[in-house]
């Protein structure tokens, strides 16, 4: 059967096709940056004590504080790229998904749990013993979760093997056969243990400005693990350029070249993060790394249109448009953004006080 | 018809989307009637001076955020998963339809997740008038949280002129909107009281206890005259049709109706129980009585909602199995074997009869029925009738039987499908 006849006849956008992606390249952006901080700093909490024994327990109550934080925002921020995804890449999703049914909705499942065992990790006193159980399965379940949706991305991309569906409609497909699904995954679990270590380098940066003095061993160790995971990161990513189809940086299409560019660019930035990071200049060594988060998410983008040109085209879909509901969104936007800053400020300046 | 069908036999016919929704919107409503709750109690601490209240809007507190913000919020991803996965046309058409609704609920959201985390921890921190002021703006959140997310699922049942014009106004604000807010409000606050009983049942101090439980008894009985009035009304704005076949025309909902009507005089009842001076250990089993039965008590108002959209999934647009109204007659027509895009079987032979019959039950019959499952069980109802009777089941589909949809299908297909029935469910 040919994948072109399976693909499902998408509806109509209200606004430009463009808008949908910016904001869709937004809110991925913000949740690819929680969920760095959330698994980064989780894996790091949870394996930190193998070798550092209980040592590592003053950081890991900081951790313990934060991570249901982060699990939150992660999530809360995961709804919206995955709203935008929907509008403009719903037959795709939606198809991939089904094909995937139980392992997809099992997310919820596996999410709740992990959320509350992160929440008992936060709430109980012994965390170097019963309480590293808590903060394995936490970290385990998002390990779960992030392959489950690298390959959602995988089936997603691929409308040729969909046909598989016929041998299998109980939703228990995973596309194993991808040769990029391993190494894109170990490229985001990797990225995401350097930035979870770049953000307890900064956490504590942001504290030693604010005067405590518990943090100079935390932020070298933070440093550390960036470092480190960033250096192995370089070679999941080479890893996962290798298994792309050619396509993917033809610098003969368009899509290609930028592809390249944003691939280079991302190396070009990541390079002063390292070196800001290994001299102690921790806020730079964030921006640095912010910028190489937003390249590779834009990377992402173009490689998901090349994956799909053969099929469709984002100017192909049918628009009516509508534009007042959009506006009502961006007043809301800005309006929850003051009242989130006013909030944050508030908090901030109350803390001071402390 | 447009997507892959996942087939589902025993936990079908719906019964996915009923558990993790009544769920989620339980927990959901909570969020909005408890973000009320708590600011209004921490005034009622502030003003009396009662560090004793006050201790116990701070556990309210906890309990609140670990369960609105835990397993409210992932089951509410949950119901987007669920849906996407049963009926995908009809996410996509409320996705497409309403993108830029969910998108400012989801500001909302965010709001009121920082809200509620700066609310829990700074009880001590902030001053009095700053703390009240982010519980009030919690408690505005989660209800324009309730304000968006009403027009969209009212738009499901009620889509009024949005299917003749498709302008995002009409069914946002549509024939129900404002009905069912209020029912939805009043509703909230009922279950904001439900959980004060709860927590105000593990306070230890015994005056305090009385006082707690009193006070939320009144959160539950002063609102419900409210409610009753809201549902009234709603009822009153439901176009004839629906109110037919929810009240009269569809057996399955009986049950759901009976619950309803039953649980109202057990609530009243048992808020004012719940206001008698009682031992700690019986106020708790109380407590967890009432939460059950406020659960019940939606759980059925959802069914009954959730049925009175039968046989659409969008009202007047969409049938149950994704076929479009407008579409009906020229699907019939040409067959759906022919028109689906996810068939494998498009040409019958004596091989692949059995296999065909089962693609037309998963396209046309699966999004309703489960195969030996707790909700609509298609074999039950196949066995309780004889093979004429089935036959004349299928005649009179959307007509005698308004809750289904007419059959899509060619009459060659209608005769495969009732063989794959009587053959393969049948056994």
């Amino acid at each position: 059967m040919e994948a072109v006849s399976l693909i499902p006849t998408p509806d109509a956008l209200q606004v430009h096709w463009f808008w949908l992606h910016l904001l869709l390249t937004l809110t991925t952006f913000l949740h690819f940056v929680a969920m760095n901080i959330m698994l980064g700093t989780g894996f790091i909490a949870f394996a930190s004590p193998f070798w550092r024994g209980n040592d590592i327990m003053p950081l890991n109550g900081h951790i313990a504080k934060t991570l249901p934080y982060s699990i939150a925002f992660t999530i809360n921020l995961g709804v919206a790229p995955l709203l935008f995804l929907q509008v403009l890449y719903g037959q795709f999703l939606y198809t991939s998904s089904i094909l995937m049914a139980v392992y997809w909705l099992s997310i919820v499942g596996l999410l709740i749990v992990s959320y509350y065992a992160a929440y008992v990790y936060r709430l109980i006193d012994d965390r170097g013993g019963i309480g590293r159980l808590y903060i394995g399965a936490a970290v385990l379940l998002l390990l779960i979760v992030s392959f489950l949706y690298s390959n959602n991305v995988s089936i997603m991309q691929m409308p040729e093997v969909w046909s598989r569906y016929f041998s299998d409609r109980t939703g228990w497909l995973l596309n194993l056969s991808d040769p990029a699904l391993i190494p894109r995954y170990l490229h985001f679990i990797a990225s995401a243990v350097a930035m979870g270590g770049l953000a307890i380098a900064l956490y504590f940066e942001i504290r030693k400005r604010r005067g405590a003095t518990d943090g100079e061993e935390w932020i070298r160790l933070g440093c550390k693990w960036f470092t480190v995971a960033t250096i192995i990161n370089f070679g999941f990513g080479f890893w996962f350029l290798g298994a792309l189809p050619a396509a993917a940086y033809n610098s003969a299409t368009l899509g290609g070249k930028i592809f390249f560019i944003l691939v280079v660019g991302s190396v070009v930035t990541i390079i002063p993060s390292v070196a800001s990071a290994q001299t102690g200049r921790i806020i730079s060594a964030a921006a640095w790394a912010l910028v190489t988060i937003l390249l590779m998410t834009l990377a992402r983008d173009i490689l998901r249109l090349t994956y799909l040109k053969p099929y469709f085209s984002l100017s192909e879909l049918p628009y009516i448009p509508q534009y007042s509901p959009f506006i009502i969104f961006l007043l809301a936007f800005v309006g929850g953004g003051f009242l989130v800053g006013w909030m944050l400020k508030t908090v901030w300046n109350a803390k001071e006080v402390a | 018809m447009n997507y892959p069908v996942w087939q589902l036999g025993f936990l079908g016919g719906g019964f996915l989307i009923a558990v993790i929704a009544i769920i989620h919107v339980y927990i959901a409503q909570f969020a909005v009637g408890g973000g009320l709750f708590l600011v209004l109690t921490e005034h009622l601490a502030r003003s009396r001076n009662d560090r004793a209240i006050l201790d116990y809007v701070r556990k309210h507190t906890k309990f609140f955020l670990l369960l609105t913000m835990v397993a409210g919020a992932l089951t509410g991803v949950g119901i987007w998963f669920t849906i996407s996965l049963l009926n995908p046309s009809a996410t996509s058409v409320l996705i497409h339809t309403f993108v830029f609704a969910w998108g400012t609920e989801w500001t909302f959201f965010v709001i009121e997740i920082v809200s509620l985390f700066i609310y829990y921890y700074t009880f001590d921190r902030l001053s009095r008038r700053n703390h009240l002021i982010i519980g009030w703006i919690y408690f505005g959140a989660a209800w324009m949280s309730l304000f968006v997310i009403n027009g969209i699922i009212d738009f499901m049942l009620t889509p009024g002129a949005w299917v003749a014009d498709n302008n995002f106004w009409s069914g946002f604000f549509n024939p129900t909107f404002w009905p069912a807010l209020f029912f939805r409000t009043f509703f909230s606050i009922i279950i904001a009281g439900l959980f004060g009983f709860l927590t105000a049942s593990f306070l230890k101090d015994k005056e305090l206890r009385t006082t707690m439980l009193r006070y939320s008894a009144k959160w539950l009985l002063v609102p419900f005259v409210l409610f009753l009035a809201a549902s009234w009304w709603y009822k009153a704005s439901l176009p004839p049709h629906i109110e037919q076949i929810i009240f009269q025309k569809m057996p399955q909902l009986r049950n759901a109706i009976t619950i309803f009507l039953a649980c109202s005089p057990l609530l009243i009842l048992g808020g004012l129980i719940m206001a008698i001076r009682m031992p700690s250990g019986l106020s708790r089993t109380m407590a967890a009585a009432m939460l059950v039965i406020g659960f019940m008590y939606f759980g059925a108002f959802e069914f009954l909602r959730e049925g009175g959209r039968r046989p659409y999934i969008i009202y007047d647009y969409m049938y149950s199995n994704a076929i479009l109204k407008k579409d009906m007659a020229q699907v019939a027509q040409a067959g759906i074997l022919k028109q689906a895009k996810w068939i494998e079987h498009r040409r019958i032979s004596r091989y692949n009869v059995r296999a065909a019959g089962r693609e037309l039950f998963n396209v046309l019959c699966l999004s309703c029925h489960s195969i030996g499952g707790p909700l609509n069980d298609i074999r039950q109802q196949v066995r309780r009738n004889s093979p004429e009777e089935l036959n004349l089941i299928f005649a009179t589909m959307g007509r005698e039987r308004p809750y289904m949809p007419p059959f899509a299908g060619n009459e060659f297909e209608k005769q495969i499908l009732i063989h794959y029935l009587n053959t393969s469910i049948r056994r």
